[in-house]
Formats: C-alpha cells, sequence, structure tokens
C-alpha cells in the first residue's frame, strides 16, 4: 500500500502536511492563550482549530490510506467526503462561537 | 495591619452571594453590567453596587468598550486570582492576590498577542 507515487501527490501530501503543523503551531498558541487568561474565547479558537487543522487531516489521510489500499470499499468514499466536511464545518462553527463569546 | 484591613474589606465582600457570582461570571471574560445582570439573575442597581464595593477592594477591573454602532460601555474582568489564609503557630499568614489582564499580555508572547487581538475582535 502506498500513500502517494506520483510527485503531484507527494506535492499535495507535503503541503497538507505542512498546512496542518503551520494551523496547529496557530492552535497551539490560543491554547496557551486560553490557559494562561482562562480565556473562554482562546479554548474555543484553539478547540476550532484542532478539529478543522488537525482532525480532518489526520482523517483524510487514514481514510485515503484504507480506501487505497482497499481495506475500505471504494463505495465509501463520498460518505467518507461527507464526514471530513463535516468535521470542517463543526471546527469553523467552534470559531464563530468563540467570536461570539462577548461581554 | 494594613494587610490584616485589606483582607477583611475583602472577605467581606466576598461574604455576599450576588459579589461572588459577579465575581465567577466576570472571570471568565469581560462583561457589561446588563450581562452580569441576567446571568446572575439580579437587578440592574444590586450589581451596580455590588461592582463599586468589588471595584473598592480592586476585585474587578472596569474597561470601556467601542460597539460598533459608536456607542460604548462599560465591561468588568474579575481580577481575583486568589485569597488565603493560614493558620500557623498562632499566626495569620493571608495573601489576596490578584491578576492583571492587560499587565500580564507580553507583547513578545505569541500566545498573548493572539489572546489580546481575538478577544478584541
Amino acid at each position: 500500500m502506498t500513500i502517494a507515487t506520483t510527485p503531484i501527490e507527494w506535492a499535495i501530501l507535503a503541503v497538507s502536511a505542512a498546512s496542518t503543523a503551520v494551523g496547529l503551531y496557530v492552535a497551539y498558541q490560543a491554547y496557551r492563550g486560553y490557559r494562561r487568561h482562562r480565556s473562554r474565547p482562546m479554548q474555543y479558537l484553539s478547540l476550532g482549530l484542532i478539529i478543522l487543522l488537525g482532525v480532518t487531516f489526520v482523517s483524510a489521510f487514514v481514510g485515503s490510506l484504507l480506501l487505497r489500499g482497499g481495506v475500505v470499499p471504494g463505495d465509501y468514499r463520498p460518505g467518507f467526503t461527507l464526514l471530513v466536511r463535516l468535521l470542517q464545518l463543526l471546527g469553523v462553527a467552534f470559531i464563530a462561537y468563540s467570536l461570539s463569546l462577548r461581554g | 495591619m494594613s494587610e490584616d484591613r485589606e483582607l477583611d474589606g475583602v472577605l467581606d465582600v466576598l461574604s455576599d452571594e450576588y459579589a461572588r457570582s459577579i465575581l465567577a461570571e466576570a472571570s471568565t471574560e469581560p462583561m457589561s453590567a446588563k450581562t452580569l445582570s441576567d446571568r446572575c439573575d439580579a437587578s440592574l442597581p444590586t450589581v451596580y453596587r455590588r461592582i463599586e464595593r468589588l471595584k473598592e477592594h480592586d476585585l474587578v477591573e472596569e474597561r470601556t468598550r467601542v460597539k460598533p454602532d459608536g456607542g460604548h460601555h462599560k465591561v468588568y474582568t474579575a481580577t481575583l486570582a486568589s485569597v488565603s489564609i493560614e493558620l500557623d503557630d498562632g499566626e495569620y499568614e493571608t495573601s489576596v492576590e490578584r491578576t492583571d489582564r492587560t499587565a500580564s499580555l507580553d507583547a513578545d508572547d505569541a500566545a498573548d498577542r493572539l489572546t489580546y487581538m481575538w478577544e478584541n475582535l
């Protein structure tokens, strides 16, 4: 089972991994802000970023491995894509909620 | 003795249920008196009276927030971190610790800058 074969597939993987790493760095700073200032907006911002970038990347990655490897039948692909999109929605919903946490 | 008197005042304010609940709500994020009145189930005059007392003892910090329509209102943040009383060998060791949010935001730290930026968005 191969993760990527063509150069373009490797490039896609590398770029996704890089954006996840940078996103999780921002999430980490938000988490530190939450811990240090007991700030609820920062708590939801960091949670949102972690779901939006970290959780979706990991599930997309693991999912495509399973689909490519034939562990999971290809019929599941649309349902799986929907799951990843729902996670993204959840992530941005957390961030939006964080913005609404005003006095 | 001045520290003892300070503690007397702080304990006196904290003995009030409304003052405690205002402080608890205002410790999560800056809040207007109206919001505090809703969350603490207290009338607006009650909230203002408690806020005055809390301010006298530096337990809350008042700031003016500008609204998008150009108006402004005051918001309050709890600055109390801890009150401790220890009795040891016939003597009381007391301390009141406060958090100073703005002073504790470090301009050289990414987490602090992000917190400031995001909360003021």
